[in-house]
């Protein structure tokens, strides 16, 4: 047997913010870490106009400086502390957009996160269900060619999501993804493990604007924030006191009455003089998520709300599997963790159901009674690294091994069969 | 030495580009409403020209096939040693990869080349011919530069690596 | 990021958290590190008591060559009955932690190089042979000539082995590494050239390396080595000589050659991810030329944007 297939594989998330990575089996990635690389790049854009003569010294300089740079955490702070370094995001909107970043990224995950040499171990990877299938080439030809892994599986991340079944002992594998993550958010229904590709639904505003707005709405009220630190603050605001109200008017009422309970204090250090400063955090607490639901008071050029918008999406499947897609909506991503996040949304997912359930009715004049539909939408602690989890789940099991791609099949067929991914039996 | 050489063999090749370079519109004979690059095929001799094979030394050649419609062009390229050769095919699969984007790249090379490139009547319609004639000429250049500044690097990087691990012992 | 480093950094963040924070958590983790080892923290028991287990593949061979007296050096207290399914274990008490600070990052220091430490023994042995050969060698006056002590086979992962030998006047470690792929093994040719220059070119205290496809003199006739001639497999020898190997140096020594295979492969990998970047730029640089073949696409049929981001095309 192949002896790597003995050993648990590796399973890495890439999101735009985050990149959950860690090992098959377990039940929690070993490493969540932001996509980030720094590049020391000060050498890389000069070694071709140069004159000849320092053209080897600017070489030699060139070759070093590409070892010279850092990813996750250890990139945010040398990027802080020296100039020399050049953040650079590999993953934007959920698709790669910097392949060199990538694979350098990938190479520090590798080696010096997990610990492992790629050649002994199988890789889950995943992607965003609008990947386009070049890129899963290109993601082959590095996985291959550069780190000689001896079989990929790249699955798309809502299956996943939905493959970590933490709703049901049994595994449900119908049902709709609402991912949203740092920088992209999809609807994306799935039937029986397969995507229904033409359902799926985009939403242009996802994690990074409901810090903006928290940051914007700080800003207008004048909050005392040094500017250079504002975005991260907004950040942790949201990370640590947002949540989902039921009605906007009402908890504007509720902060009116008893400020005292509802403003919270956030205390900081001015990152240049080390002066401590607080400021008050007030109505963001539940405006920054409420950009979901009603999306006109961050953005004038999309105003449709996130339970429309599942809706629609529920609405434009095969009409045979809609009822069990209502029944099963799967919350993902980390900017899902409002709380009461799910419970916002099922009341509003519920009440339009109904109101077209009651106005269908009406139409026939009450003569035909229609079933409930059954409206859940499922929340869990570990949502923020589902899709990690289902990777996991699914790469420990054996039909894994049989359903990846191996070295083997690339060199015979090249990177082509990366295009398509099987669903595979353990999926059930 | 080497450079002129480099010169005079890219500009032959330049010149005969030029030369070969005119193609037209040409409905295949065989099959009704179907129009395809003559070169590839090869049935009928009377729309096919001689080839033309211009050599820098033994291990550098270009071949130019040329046709009533459409115009091959393969390459050979230098590769002395076995790094040479594993840089050379690594940086040609990888462009092969990448040969929609190219539009006049051939999926596979004619054999005994690297590289072909297929260029027919619609190419040119699409394209200026000189500037198409450049890129062509510019691959060649590049790709050898290319080649031998990736060898180089690999080189420096083993010394880097090698020294760097050594100096921990001491 | 050039040299990997020793310890294992989930182990150390895992345990530095633990140690930090007042709630505890259970945990149940099966990780891998390089060369086959596997890793299982969980918490059985309590949430309080952490049990590190380790699974090294080539736990046979250390334990026949002192792995026990190592670890039970490095770990004392903290060894506990063996998990099943794993070589070794270790049980940490929150609880009961070492009061002062730096007790308690010398343990996490500790248990992060749990697997350096279990590889150590046959290097501490070899080092030691060498100490007293070298003493008996001045004792005599008759430095014992070439002879060596019985080669130490370490065989740490599926196809690969270590062989350790010690002498009066060197300790001799020796890698066999096989290369899967053909880049891989052009490249990894290469780079031990680089290796086996580096010694005459910029450090001349540097341990001697050597580089060759056939089994090494020392080595040679030894049960299980693989010579099929095709080059596949490569082996290294370092030859560590005294000044390696005194009191001060040796800790680093062993930390730092156990990591040479792995070091190898990584950068092999790192040279290829340079060569895909610069494949990109270069293919890019080659579109840029083409493209500048294809007449100028008229200006009025572009698409353009609105201010809020939308895009529209002009209609003509």
């Amino acid at each position: 047997m192949d002896p790597a297939a003995s050993r648990p594989a590796v399973v890495i998330d890439n999101g735009s913010g985050y990149t959950k990575m860690g090992f098959a089996g377990n039940v929690e990635p070993c490493f969540i870490v932001p996509s980030v690389v720094a590049i020391n790049e000060s050498f890389l854009n000069q070694s071709r106009s140069s004159s000849k003569g320092n053209w080897i010294a600017q070489h030699n300089a060139g070759v070093m400086a590409d070892l010279d740079f850092f990813i996750g955490d250890d990139a945010l702070s040398k990027s802080r502390s020296s100039s020399t370094y050049n953040l650079t995001y590999p993953i934007k909107h959920g698709q790669v957009e910097n392949w060199d970043a990538m694979e350098r990224f990938w190479q520090q995950c590798i080696f010096n996160y997990l610990r492992c040499d790629p050649e002994d171990h199988y890789f889950l990877l995943t992607e965003s269900p609008l990947t386009a299938p070049e890129s899963r080439e290109y993601t082959g030809e590095i996985m291959f060619e550069t780190f000689n892994v001896p079989g990929l599986y790249i699955a798309v991340n809502s299956v996943l999501a939905l493959a970590a079944g933490y709703t049901t002992s049994k595994c449900e594998m119908t049902g709709v993804v609402v991912d949203i993550g740092d920088g992209a958010t999809h609807v994306v229904p799935v039937a029986d493990g397969y995507v229904i590709g033409s359902s799926i639904k985009s939403v242009p505003i996802a994690g990074k604007d409901v810090t903006l707005f928290v940051q914007q709405l700080m800003r207008e009220r004048g909050e005392n924030i040094p500017p250079e630190d504002s975005f991260e603050v907004a950040r942790k605001v949201k990370e640590m006191h947002c949540y989902t109200c039921s009605d906007i008017v009402k908890e504007y009422n509720k902060h009116d009455k008893e400020p005292a309970k509802y403003i919270k204090q956030w205390r900081g250090v001015k990152p240049k003089t080390g002066a401590p400063y607080s400021c008050d955090i007030g109505y963001e607490r539940f405006l920054g998520p409420e950009v979901f639901f009603n999306p006109e008071i961050y953005s004038s050029d999309f105003t449709t709300p996130l339970p429309v918008v599942i809706d629609k999406c529920i609405q434009s499947a095969p009409i045979d599997t809609r009822r069990s897609l209502y029944k099963n909506i799967v919350l993902s991503g980390g900017s899902t963790m409002f709380k009461d996040f799910h419970r916002r949304l099922q009341r509003d997912i519920k009440k339009i159901v109904d109101a077209r359930v009651l106005a269908a009715e009406a139409r026939l004049n009450g003569e035909i009674k229609s079933h409930p539909v059954e409206v859940n939408v499922l929340s869990h602690p570990i949502q923020r690294f589902a899709v990690w989890f289902g990777g996991s789940v699914l790469a420990s099991t054996p039909e894994f091994f049989t359903a990846c791609h191996t070295k083997a099949e690339y060199e015979e067929y090249g990177a082509s069969i990366c295009r398509t991914n099987p669903v595979f039996k353990g999926m059930y | 030495m080497g450079s002129t050489t480099l010169r005079l063999y890219l500009t032959c090749i330049r010149n005969t580009l030029d030369a070969a370079m005119c193609l037209q519109n040409f409905p295949c004979q065989e099959v009704e409403r179907h129009n395809k690059p003559e070169v590839e095929l090869k049935t009928s001799p009377e729309l096919l020209l001689n080839p033309v094979l211009i050599c820098r030394n033994e291990a550098e050649k270009c071949l130019i096939e040329t046709s009533i419609n459409s115009l091959r062009i393969s390459l050979k390229v230098k590769q002395a040693d076995e790094l040479e050769n594993i840089l050379t095919k690594k940086f040609l699969r990888f462009l092969s990869m990448r040969a929609e984007a190219f539009q006049v790249l051939r999926r596979k090379p004619v054999q005994g080349y690297d590289i072909s490139f297929l260029i027919t009547n619609y190419h040119c319609e699409e394209m200026q011919k000189q500037k198409l004639i450049d890129f062509i000429v510019q691959f060649m250049e590049d790709i050898e530069k290319e080649i031998s500044e990736l060898k180089m690097s690999v080189n420096t990087r083993g010394r880097l690596v090698a020294t760097e691990f050594l100096k921990q012992f001491i | 990021m050039l040299l990997l480093e020793y310890h294992n950094l989930l182990l150390r963040s895992i345990l530095s958290e633990r140690f930090l924070s007042s709630s505890p958590v259970s945990i149940d983790q099966v990780i891998s590190d390089f060369d086959g080892v596997t890793y299982h923290i969980s918490t059985p028991e309590v949430r309080t008591k952490i049990l590190v287990s380790v699974s090294v593949k080539c736990f046979r061979d250390l334990l026949q060559h002192g792995a026990q007296a190592v670890l039970q050096r490095e770990y004392g207290a903290y060894i506990t009955e063996t998990e099943s399914g794993y070589d070794f274990s270790l049980l940490i008490d929150l609880e009961n932690l070492p009061v002062e600070q730096e007790g308690r990052d010398d343990l996490i220091r500790r248990v992060s190089l749990l697997k350096r430490n279990t590889m150590a023994a046959p290097f501490e042995k070899a080092i030691d042979e060498h100490h007293r050969l070298a003493e008996q060698g001045v004792n005599a006056e008759t430095a014992p000539q070439g002879e060596g002590t019985e080669v130490m086979v370490i065989r740490y992962r599926e196809e690969e082995a270590m062989y350790i030998q010690a002498s009066h006047d060197r300790v001799t470690v020796i890698f066999s590494t096989v290369f899967r792929e053909e880049t891989d093994r052009i490249f990894g040719k290469v780079f031990l050239s680089e290796f086996v220059d580096a010694r005459r070119r910029a450090i001349q205290n540097a341990p001697q390396v050597l580089y060759r496809n056939d089994p090494p003199l020392e080595i040679r006739g030894l049960p299980g080595l693989r010579d099929d001639g095709t080059g596949d497999v490569g082996y290294i020898t370092f030859v560590l000589f005294p000044r390696h190997l005194t009191a001060q140096r040796r800790e680093e020594t062993i930390s730092h050659i156990q990591t040479f295979r792995d070091y190898f492969h990584y950068h092999i990998k790192a040279a290829k991810a340079y060569m895909h970047s610069r494949m990109r730029r270069r293919v890019a640089d080659f579109l840029k030329v083409l493209n500048r073949a294809k007449p100028d696409v008229d200006e009025e049929k572009k698409e353009r944007k609105t201010a809020s981001g939308r895009n529209f095309r002009v209609q003509g």
